[in-house]
């Protein structure tokens, strides 16, 4: 509920400010209404440009989103007074292009995750300087609203004088909607509203009918306006970092080995930046066929008009929204009004929902577009085709309503794989130089990255922010060599200070490989690389790592727990607050299951409603069973 | 040049079981080779005549990575073999017993790892993985001229023993390919350890089956032949082994497979090699060459194993992974093979695979079985339960 105002002032100011934003998309919509509109007679546009499509059928006319004289008898006078010929899109210049007609959207927009990328440098803060507390950086300097309403000011990464500052804007800055990408390796997107809706094709060239524009770059893929954005364009920034847009298509970005070759050149799949990806299982739900889009909501992915300091702030779906959890079956409020998000917004979905449908809430009770109730079963439409999908309901299953169960994600059980990266080695050199994308300059200092391992499977769980327990994956173990102007090595793969001492960090991570079959009871719990041991060798009273840390051999790489005869010792971060590794109260529970399990092997035998009695073994009946073969 | 010795090593250790393969597999016998072709100096067998056995050992001849060429290239092998593999054999005394200028009765173990590192036994003793092919993932300590990923050393190597505390000059200069085994210094495994109380483990199982911690495994060992300018420049991040580039589709060092050797023993199984070669000039795109693992020991030996899950109910570690289990997906790349952990399209040449029924079998939770996993896992609770967390 964090999302929604937590005490009656920002309630307050929160209704004050939905009218404010509601008043603004009014007066902006009735003023540029025809603007968006027509399309004027005698337009000259299309002399030149024969063949372009028409972005949408709400969006025909060329002047209102491009400006410039459309009875301009030359190039030169019709492009007169454009703004962003190829792109109105872009921030310096959405106000007057999308923002005219589209002001809620682009309010949202400006405080939205994907913009200002806050979460994004906090997190590159606390890997390279430590936690910096207080410190609300961002893509963009300006002012946003938080979730109580109180204004949230940002300041610009451009001041943030820190490596962790010019690593964002040398590399992450790619992938920030705001700024244009201009690879042509399948990375690159245009900026602004355009990143999703006007998506840049594999080669970033124009491939439309224009032939004026034909195979220049970079441009729009072609100049139909995609209301629903494809997949492809959420790969185009998602396939890095956690590449949840790749492992959702069961694809697998690993050890960029280039083979099998693909005619002769490096594949099997090509990626940006010379990488590689090959086959893995793809999610469940991607091969049902559903696409980023069917499960993230428009306020998800461009924001409410709040703004969070971190990426988790900003979601609102959860598995349970439609599948339930082992008590509660999901929860639906009945969409009457024509306004009313559901029911507005499923108007250009492939089902859209009539007045009186029963649709499903997220975790922050509002409403989905196209997930509704259907007699007893829930309903998934598929936004672009329109296609239903009934969704399994959990409630009152076995499996999930095992005791201690309930405070596990659903990730911990039904994750194909987690990617994980171990051992992130960066060297920043001032020898060198590189681009600067906020500063679109060239600066010293070049960022190169190392690593060590790759993994997918198993995987180790912990605690996540919110008390659950989930799946975790290196985030980050980054290790900083810096080298001077003049060649000396000040700092040599030096780990970050936090939360008081030089440790590794993980973080929850949900890796979009979802099975619908769950992990095994004895696979999971007999196997302590499970909680954060990594691979490893159980030696009598030891769990002894078999990959190791360079720093320190007695540590597993791959891991944040060793266990030696004294004890269990927790050694990395779970970089989220409340995050923390299973404590030995717990690992003595997540372990004593083994002693169940030979016997009671089935998730719905009984003894599992309950929490586990260790002692059990030592009553009449077990002693004259396990008795029996001796 | 570092993976053209690398593979002569790796080559090397095939040699180990050449002459099994003749039990598993029609081949070719090799022509006679001469074993002193390639010797540089005989001079000091003249007075240690009875040494000369190790100028026509296989680590002089190399006759079983030399086949191994043979049955992937056919005709071409024995080029490939020449331009690929003709770095790390034994061709002088020198090459074990010299130490810079003095000459040593018992070669330290930094002679031996000189070939055996990599992927081959050897280095795994030494805490020593090789690292992704990637340029990537090629930073960190360099031993023996190659990047180190750290793996925990096995336990022998850290108290102490060298490699010819159990590979004595006898084993490597006579021939008599045998070596130290567990049992002779080991002759009654501790018999609380609940492993050990199952009769069949100690009977049927290689030591190593249990107590090799971890091994270098490389799935899928590509070669391409740049032929044209973008090809090398493509792969160019890439090692070279001659002339080809080599890279590993994927590699783990995890806890090896398992399979039958040619004993009929339990034993740690890796795929050596499941080779594919690209080269456009022969219309050659990621043909498949070999498919053959082999049984093997892996040097990593710790008091510790994995617990009793990671071997009974985990068909992957028994290369019996069901379709539907599959997480990487070689098919959809391309490739022949299914999965890496199905023994379907795929060899082993020193031995055979695990038995789909004995592992069936193996899995039946017996009153013995669901004994001794109690008291394994009594023995992990009762540490876990007694520490705090510091």
């Amino acid at each position: 509920m964090d999302g929604t105002g937590g005490n009656v002032t920002g309630l307050l100011r929160n209704i004050g400010l939905r009218f404010a934003i509601a008043a603004l998309v009014c007066a902006a919509t009735a003023s540029s209404l025809t603007g968006c509109r027509s399309h004027e007679s005698g337009s000259s546009c299309l002399k030149c440009h024969a063949g372009l499509e028409t972005a949408s059928s709400t969006h025909s006319g060329c002047v209102p989103c491009h400006g410039g004289n459309e009875r301009g008898t030359t190039a030169e006078a019709a492009h007169a007074g454009m703004f962003g010929a190829a792109d109105p899109s872009y921030p310096a210049r959405w106000e007057r292009g999308c923002g005219s007609c589209h002001r809620d959207q682009l309010e949202r927009m400006r405080g939205s995750q994907m913009f200002t990328n806050a979460g994004m440098v906090a997190q590159i803060q606390a890997t390279w300087e430590g936690e910096a507390h207080g410190a609300n950086f961002a893509a963009h300097s300006g002012a946003t609203f938080r979730a109580n309403g109180d204004t949230l000011t940002l300041r610009s990464v451009a001041e943030l004088d820190h490596l962790s500052g010019e690593l964002y804007r040398k590399f992450c800055a790619r992938c920030h909607v705001g700024k244009q990408n201009d690879a042509t390796d399948g990375s690159g997107h245009p900026a602004g509203c355009a990143a999703c809706h006007f998506p840049f094709g594999p080669g970033a060239t124009y491939e439309g009918r224009d032939r004026t524009m034909h195979g220049k770059a970079p441009h729009s893929a072609t100049h139909t306006m995609q209301g629903l954005p494809p997949m492809s364009a959420c790969v185009q920034c998602h396939h890095r970092s956690g590449r949840i847009a790749l492992t959702f298509q069961g694809l697998n970005d690993g050890n960029n080995a280039l083979v099998p070759t693909r005619d002769g050149g490096p594949g099997p799949l090509g990626g940006s930046d010379g990488r590689s990806f090959t086959h893995i299982a793809a999610d469940a739900h991607f091969l049902a066929g559903m696409e980023c889009i069917d499960c993230h909501t428009s306020r998800e992915v461009m924001g409410d008009g709040y703004s969070s300091e971190r990426m988790k702030g900003q979601l609102e779906v959860a598995c349970e929204d439609c599948h339930g959890d082992g008590t509660k079956r999901p929860r639906f409020v009945t969409a009457v009004r024509e306004h009313e998000p559901p029911l507005r917004e499923s108007r250009q979905y492939g089902y859209p929902l009539q007045s009186g449908a029963r649709v499903a809430l997220t975790s922050r009770g509002r409403p989905f577009s196209n997930v509704f109730a259907r007699d007893e079963s829930v309903m998934v439409a598929l936004k672009r085709s329109g296609r239903l999908l009934r969704s399994p309901v959990v409630t009152g299953s076995a499996e999930h309503r095992i005791a201690g169960h309930d405070r596990m994600a659903c990730s911990t059980c039904h994750s194909r794989t987690v990617t994980q990266c171990y051992g992130c080695h960066t060297t920043y050199d001032r020898r060198e130089s590189s681009w600067d994308f906020v500063k679109d300059q060239e600066t010293p200092g070049l960022f190169t990255e190392h690593e060590d391992v790759r993994k997918l499977y198993p995987f180790p769980l912990a605690v996540d922010g919110a008390g659950h327990v989930a799946p975790m994956t290196p985030g980050c173990q980054t290790f900083v060599t810096e080298v001077r102007e003049d060649g000396v090595v000040t700092r040599d793969d030096a780990v970050a200070v936090f939360r008081g001492k030089p440790q590794l960090r993980f973080a929850p991570f949900f890796g979009h490989n979802t099975g619908t079959k769950a992990i095994g009871c004895a696979e999971c719990h007999g196997d302590p690389t499970f909680v954060g041991f990594g691979q490893h060798a159980v030696e009598a009273g030891r769990i002894r790592p078999t990959l190791l840390c360079e720093k320190n051999s007695e540590k597993p790489l791959d891991g944040f727990l060793a266990m030696d005869a004294k004890g269990v010792t927790s050694h990395a971060a779970i970089a989220r607050d409340g995050g923390r590794p299973l404590l030995p109260r717990e690992l003595v529970r997540f372990f004593a299951v083994n002693l169940c399990l030979d016997c009671h092997a089935s998730a719905s035998d009984p003894i599992y409603r309950k929490r586990l009695d260790s002692r059990a073994l030592d009553d009449t009946l077990h002693r004259r069973l396990l008795g029996a073969g001796r | 040049m570092r993976w053209t010795t690398l593979f002569i090593a790796a080559c090397w250790a095939l040699a180990a079981d050449a002459s099994a393969w003749s039990a598993t597999r029609a081949v070719t016998p090799p022509r006679a080779m001469p074993p002193h072709a390639a010797l540089r100096d005989t001079s000091c067998v003249r007075c240690h005549a009875a040494q000369r056995s190790i100028l026509s050992s296989r680590m002089a001849t190399r006759a079983g990575e030399r086949e191994f060429a043979r049955r992937a290239f056919g005709r071409d092998g024995d080029a490939f073999f020449a331009q690929s593999c003709n770095g790390c054999h034994v061709r002088s005394c020198d090459d074990c017993h010299r130490e810079g200028r003095m000459f040593v009765a018992k070669p330290a173990d930094a002679a031996c790892l000189k070939c055996h590192r990599g992927d081959n036994v050897g280095w795994d003793y030494h805490g020593r993985a090789a690292r992704e092919d990637h340029e990537r993932y090629q930073r960190g300590a360099t031993a023996d001229g190659q990047r180190v990923l750290k793996m925990v050393p096995d336990v022998h190597q850290q108290k102490g023993m060298a490699c010819s505390a159990c590979h004595d000059v006898h084993t490597l200069h006579e021939g008599r390919g045998r070596v130290k085994t567990c049992r002779e210094c080991h002759p009654r495994p501790d018999a609380r350890v609940a492993e050990h109380a199952i009769t069949a483990h100690l009977d049927r199982m290689q030591c190593s089956s249990c107590h090799s911690a971890w091994a270098s495994q490389e799935y899928g060992t590509f070669l391409v032949r740049p032929r044209t300018p973008e090809q090398r420049e493509a792969f160019e991040s890439l090692p070279s082994w001659g002339e080809w580039k080599k890279s590993g589709y994927l590699r783990l060092q995890d806890a090896p497979p398992l399979g039958l050797d040619s004993h009929g023993l339990v034993s740690p199984i890796r795929p050596r090699f499941l080779l594919f070669a690209t080269d456009t000039k022969r219309g050659w795109e990621n043909r498949p060459l070999a498919a053959e693992w082999r049984a093997f020991f892996p040097h990593t030996v710790r008091r510790g194993t994995v617990t009793c899950t990671g071997c009974h109910d985990a068909p992957r570690r028994f290369l019996l992974e069901r379709d539907e289990d599959r997480r990487y997906r070689p098919d959809e790349d391309g490739l022949p093979l299914k999965s890496f952990w199905n023994t379907q399209g795929q060899t082993l040449v020193n031995g055979r695979f695990f038995p789909a029924e004995r592992f069936q079998q193996m899995n039946r939770k017996t009153p013995q079985y669901v004994r001794e996993h109690l008291k394994q896992w009594q023995g992990i609770l009762r540490h876990v339960e007694g520490s705090s967390s510091r």
